[in-house]
């Protein structure tokens, strides 16, 4: 029995190399799907910081409204007019005291 | 070793059994593949329909009403969120939910209200559905009531408005409803403007209440819009305060000031009294919530005299110039008197303003027709609506018709007969300051100059503008109009109120003007109704009104005074160390 010797290996290798474009296309396919699977994991995360976002948003402008109401309050002419007037001596000066300074 | 032994030590395969096995195998591996199948493509709408059950949510979301600014953004009106609790009784019973009364007492304690008017409310009719605990509260409060965790009692989103200026703008601004649907002035005219719907969108959300996939668009929401008003809020902080001081003060029944910019014919003020505060809703009375400077109607008196004037001399049956008799200082037509309050003389047409003479407006206005009187009236803007564009605005009122006896045109010359509104007052008297033009009133802040309408030539217009300058000063009738550093031009008018039958002895108040006169800025009207203190003249109620908001005014709006002081500048002399 003189049957030739073969060598396993060298034969898967030379299969492999045969069929080297099935093989590249085979990665790309897993590759590929991996990339799937890790796009929609981050679109997912995204579309979670945008919708904490819209709600820091949201939260944001009622504090805003409430701030404004505190500041038109506080600002109001009339309270403005006594705090100067009262506590300051302030006085709105008659439109024939007051002094008109021209910018060159 | 016997033959048995020896057949028996060499294995035989059982075909059977075989078969079985590998038969069992094959069909444990094709119910697999079948049910796989059988769920992913023959009726794959179950599972999905599970799925979307656990994580897809509409959510929505919600607006707040429309902000009201003034010109210079100042917030007139802004809503916030609160939050309105209600019951689901039907929920409240089958749950079992007065099984913890603390809850309930908790509830009660934080909403301020008897624990039993709760309970009442929810016991009643266990078969309903729906019904509101309390409205219109505050988040903190609601985030309270959340962690109550009383079972079938829900929070919704609600808004509340809130009113800044209180009481300052309150008839013009107006009020929304509990629902947020404006009933009165601003709110009610461009409610559908200020209003937007919220927004429903599907989503996908993980276990953890995450939003990780956005679906389609249930409901397209519109955004409210803000609306800046023509109002300067400083001008009518102003006039509120001076009219609310003369009406406690002549103990009068109402009072309205109108502010007019005399170029573009915006609304820089308007308000009135008595006033309500529209932030507290329980005390609202109607009577203080009329915009009564554009919805009563009165006979103006003197004030419509210069218009009379403008009409003669437009019409060219008066002069310039002319000198016009009124010996003896009264005059009998067809049966009855017109007087003045003394005689002045022979006068010029100044001076007739100034005395505010009713005898030489009767010369003046029976020397023209009656029917073009009145289409000059109407001209400027008497019974006309002002083009303010908000509900409940008056016309006023202008007779027409064919026959007029010669006292009727004779009062009619000072002012009785027809009806005005202090805002359409206000805009003929912008007319005499804007050279002749009569723009549309405008409650908005205007981008652009509206398209006026020539309806006085410059020339008149300047020259009874000129004319009224008198009556503020010595020897007229409204001397407490005087401002220093500002020369106006205004007229007095103390008309009688007409009862049935006739007149009464009630008076309205007014003085209307515009200043300065050398460029006019603003016109002011101001009404007070009804005075009823020692003094009733228009002279010595409405003008020291007019007096403070205009000079306020002209000083907040940068209007340079005249005055005689020399005027600084700024030196160029660098201070450098000598």
């Amino acid at each position: 029995m003189s049957k030739p010797q073969l060598n396993l290996t060298r034969i898967i290798v030379l299969d492999l190399w045969r069929h080297k474009w099935v093989l590249v296309v085979a990665t790309l396919v897993v590759l590929n799907a991996i990339l799937v699977v890790y796009t929609s994991h981050v679109s997912r995360k995204l579309t979670t910081q945008w919708d904490q976002l819209l709600q820091e948003r949201d939260r944001l402008d009622i504090e805003w409204r409430n701030l404004l109401l505190e500041e038109q309050s506080l600002a109001e002419h009339s309270r403005i007019t006594r705090v100067a007037t009262k506590e300051l001596n302030m006085s709105r000066p008659l439109p024939s005291e007051e002094v008109v300074v021209r910018l060159p | 070793m016997s033959k048995q032994a020896k057949r028996k030590q060499k294995p035989e395969l059982i075909h059977w059994r075989l078969y079985v096995v590998v038969g069992l195998v094959c069909l444990l591996f094709v119910s697999l593949i079948g049910r796989a199948a059988y769920i992913q493509i023959i009726e794959p709408e179950k599972l999905r329909h599970e799925s979307d059950m656990r994580t897809l949510r509409t959510t929505s979301r919600e607006v707040q009403r429309g902000l009201i600014t003034d010109r210079n953004g100042e917030m007139l009106a802004v809503s916030v969120p609160v939050r309105a609790v209600w019951a689901d009784p039907k929920q409240v019973h089958d749950k079992n939910g007065f099984a913890d009364m603390r809850r309930w007492q908790a509830l009660a304690d934080v909403l301020h209200e008897p624990v039993d008017a709760i309970l009442e409310r929810v016991k009643s009719n266990p078969k309903k559905r729906f019904t509101y605990l309390k409205r219109q509260v505050t988040p903190g409060v609601a985030d309270y009531i959340g962690q109550l965790k009383l079972p079938g009692v829900f929070l919704k989103s609600e808004s509340r408005r809130y009113y800044p200026a209180g009481e300052i703008a309150a008839q013009l601004i107006g009020i929304t409803n509990i629902d947020d649907i404006g009933i009165e002035g601003i709110e009610n005219t461009y409610n559908s403007w200020l209003t937007g719907t919220p927004s429903k969108q599907k989503v996908r959300k993980s276990r953890d209440g995450h939003v990780v996939e956005r679906l389609d668009i249930v409901q397209e929401g519109e955004s409210p819009n803000d609306l800046v008003l023509s109002i300067d809020q400083r001008i009518q902080q102003l006039a509120y305060r001076e009219l609310k001081r003369a009406t406690e003060m002549n103990r009068a029944t109402s009072g309205s000031v109108v502010v007019l910019d005399v170029h573009t014919g915006e609304v820089l003020a308007m308000v009135n009294t008595p006033s309500y505060n529209p932030n507290a809703r329980e005390k609202l009375k109607p009577y203080r919530m009329r915009n009564r400077a554009m919805t009563d109607t009165y006979e103006p008196g003197s004030v419509i005299k210069p218009f009379v004037v403008a009409a003669a001399l437009e019409a060219g049956t008066i002069k310039q110039d002319e000198v016009i008799k009124t010996y003896p200082g009264l005059m009998r037509i067809g049966g009855k008197i017109v007087r003045d309050s003394r005689y002045y003389g022979d006068m010029s047409l100044a001076e007739i303003l100034v005395h505010s003479s009713n005898v030489g407006m009767t010369k003046i206005a029976l020397s023209m027709p009656v029917q073009q009187l009145l289409g000059y009236l109407q001209s400027v803007g008497l019974g006309n609506y002002s083009g303010i564009n908000l509900a409940g605005e008056s016309a006023g009122l202008i007779h027409d018709r064919r026959r007029w006896s010669e006292f009727e045109r004779a009062t009619l010359s000072f002012g009785y007969g027809l009806t005005v509104t202090p805002l359409q007052l206000a805009r003929m008297y912008a007319v005499l300051g804007s050279k002749g033009v009569l723009y549309p009133v405008s409650i908005l802040k205007l981008k652009q100059k509206p398209q006026g309408e020539q309806v006085i030539s410059p020339a008149v217009a300047q020259s009874v503008m000129h004319m009224l300058v008198g009556v503020t000063q010595k020897g007229g009738t409204a001397t407490q109009a005087h401002i220093d550093g500002y020369p106006t031009a205004g007229k007095t008018g103390t008309a009688r109120k007409a009862v049935a039958g006739g007149y009464g002895d009630d008076y309205v108040a007014q003085f209307a003007g515009v200043a300065p006169v050398n460029d006019p800025r603003l016109a002011i009207v101001v009404v007070i109704n009804e005075p009823k203190g020692d003094k009733y003249y228009g002279g010595d109620v409405a003008a020291p009104v007019y007096a403070a908001v205009m000079s306020g005014a002209l000083q907040m709006l940068n209007v340079e005074p005249m005055t005689a002081k020399a005027q600084v500048q700024l030196a160029g002399i660098p201070r450098s160390a000598e």
